[in-house]
């Protein structure tokens, strides 16, 4: 019993984590077919971010978090701005774009090593303490994860399904020419969705360096799970994605427990290539083109 | 009615436009007057459908000019001249495919315009086309043909606009939802709706038109009212098969 109330907990904060990561990936891949190979560098500046705002301009919480989290949103407006709307619509941009976001990832990573240097610093943000289930203690700030996670899909999915802006993001991403000629002007969903999918990131990246420690490759790992989780679930499937990444936050879990930390990433991707040998469209999705 | 009336509401002059180095329209002229249905009628792969994607914008005629009103409007971005009040029915319907028949009809409310009457307008709709206030909780996909372009007439409804652009609304349905479909074509134009619409085929077209034009490899070869069209023979056996 303890040991599954232990995989449980560790499960879901992971798969909490995971979540927020994912739904960043899906949605910016949903809305303009784009790869985003920048996202683990983008964890790592909303990591960063939160930690300068907190620790060193001595901000409060309530003005820090979300200035951190708005240095993410910013990072991704730019990404369009500067990288991205050049390429959209030319030929080959699938492939293109995840080509310039890997550059965009160097450049942001190499800037927080010049700014914050190779050595890991210690969040200053979190919660103390916690509390027993159990023979297992549960730290507060796993909680708070699973809170944070929980309360940010739920904002986002009703974002997404009940408001004017979510419905023409949907849209967009299922029939872009539709879309424009309902009067959306695509442009700026793209920017929308490269902002929100850019502040997700930092949230993501906030909620790991309070378990962790800051790192400018901190955000790689994540990444790569959020790319797993985005596979297995068909990409560009939101829901599909968010149910994927607790399984997968469970199943890592259990893994590291039963046979040591070190298995749990080969076994993960072990499964991808299970699921995509049994599902190719991913094991959520339903058709080839993925759709929010 | 008769197409050169003192000032069409929609005019194209002399557009040109294609893809890459191939020219698809070679200098086409059209007018709608305001409240009039005009047809586009011609062989697949003429350029009906670029046509009407050069007046919504979604293609840049090459030279020549588009007036809304008087105002040019083929060098704005789609979104804007869409603001402007061109509702365009597109081939193929466009629907969004994973979202319900209410969300879509909504998303054709988007404009500021538009949202700000959005649910009178949904009433009126889903009363003009029953089938869909049946299925509006229902997502898009899961409908028949007929019903899918009903969704498409409905959500470019919502949007109200001054034009009505409808792109090949009989192509792959079965004869009777044909019917059903061309009944709604003919209750819009009874509400004095102003429509520009294509087709290949001009049967069903030609009762209902006040002026038709013939597109062949991008130029209009003929244009003049229905009536004429019907007494000949010779165009008749060329264009729509006799």
């Amino acid at each position: 019993m303890d040991t599954a109330i232990q995989i449980v907990v560790s499960g879901l904060t992971l798969g909490a984590m995971y979540a927020v990561g994912t739904i960043a990936l899906s949605l910016v891949w949903g809305a303009l077919q784009m790869l985003n190979m920048a996202q683990g560098a983008l964890l790592a500046v909303g990591g960063y971010a939160a930690y300068t705002a907190v620790a060193t301009l001595g901000m409060p919480l309530w003005l820090g978090l979300p200035a951190a989290i708005a240095v993410g949103g910013l990072v991704g407006a730019l990404m369009y701005a500067l990288v991205v709307r050049h390429m959209l619509g030319r030929p080959g941009f699938e492939t293109n774009v995840i080509i310039a976001t890997v550059g965009i990832a160097l450049i942001l990573e190499n800037l927080v090593l010049r700014l914050y240097g190779a050595y890991p610093l210690l969040q200053p943000i979190g919660l103390e303490g916690g509390f027993q289930v159990g023979a297992t203690y549960v730290p507060w700030q796993n909680l708070m994860i699973l809170v944070v996670s929980v309360v940010l899909m739920l904002v986002i999915g009703n974002f997404l399904s009940r408001t004017r802006a979510g419905r023409a993001i949907r849209a967009t991403a299922q029939h872009q020419r539709g879309a424009m000629l309902m009067g959306v002007p695509v442009g700026r969903v793209y920017v929308q969705v490269l902002m929100i999918g850019g502040a997700l990131a930092a949230v993501s990246g906030i909620m790991l360096s309070t378990i962790t420690t800051l790192a400018p490759t901190m955000g790689y790992d994540p990444m790569l799970k959020a790319f797993i989780i985005c596979v297995i679930a068909g990409l560009g499937n939101i829901y599909g994605a968010l149910t994927a990444a607790f399984v997968l936050g469970l199943f890592e879990a259990a893994v590291q427990y039963f046979f040591g930390v070190r298995f749990g990433f080969p076994a993960l991707l072990v499964l991808v290539i299970v699921a995509l040998i049994w599902r190719p469209y991913g094991v959520f999705g339903r058709h080839k083109q993925a759709r929010l | 009615m008769s197409a050169a009336a003192a000032s069409p509401l929609l005019a194209l002059r002399d557009v040109e436009a294609g893809y890459g180095g191939q020219r698809v329209l070679r200098g086409v002229s059209i007018e709608v007057p305001e409240g009039a249905l005009i047809t586009l009628i011609g062989p697949n792969g003429h350029g009906k459908t670029t046509l009407l994607y050069c007046i919504s914008g979604l293609v840049r005629p090459d030279s020549g000019e588009i007036l809304l009103d008087g105002q040019a409007i083929h060098a704005l971005p789609v979104d804007r001249i869409v603001a402007r009040g061109i509702v365009h029915i597109p081939q193929g319907d466009m629907i969004f495919p994973d979202m319900t028949v209410l969300d879509n009809l909504l998303m054709g409310a988007y404009l500021p315009a538009a949202a700000a009457e959005q649910q009178q307008r949904l009433e009126e709709v889903l009363s003009f086309l029953p089938p869909l206030a049946e299925r509006r909780g229902q997502t898009a996909s899961t409908l028949s043909g007929g019903e899918r372009r009903m969704l498409a007439i409905g959500r470019g409804l919502m949007a109200g606009g001054r034009v009505l652009l409808i792109d090949e609304p009989s192509l792959g349905l079965a004869p009777i939802v044909i019917e059903q479909i061309y009944q709604v074509i003919a209750d819009l134009k009874a509400q004095g709706r102003t429509i520009l619409l294509v087709e290949e085929n001009a049967s069903r077209v030609v009762e209902l038109a006040d002026h038709v034009h013939l597109l062949d490899n991008g130029e209009i070869v003929w244009n003049g009212p229905a009536g004429e069209l019907v007494e000949n023979d010779e165009l008749l056996e060329t264009y729509l098969g006799g």
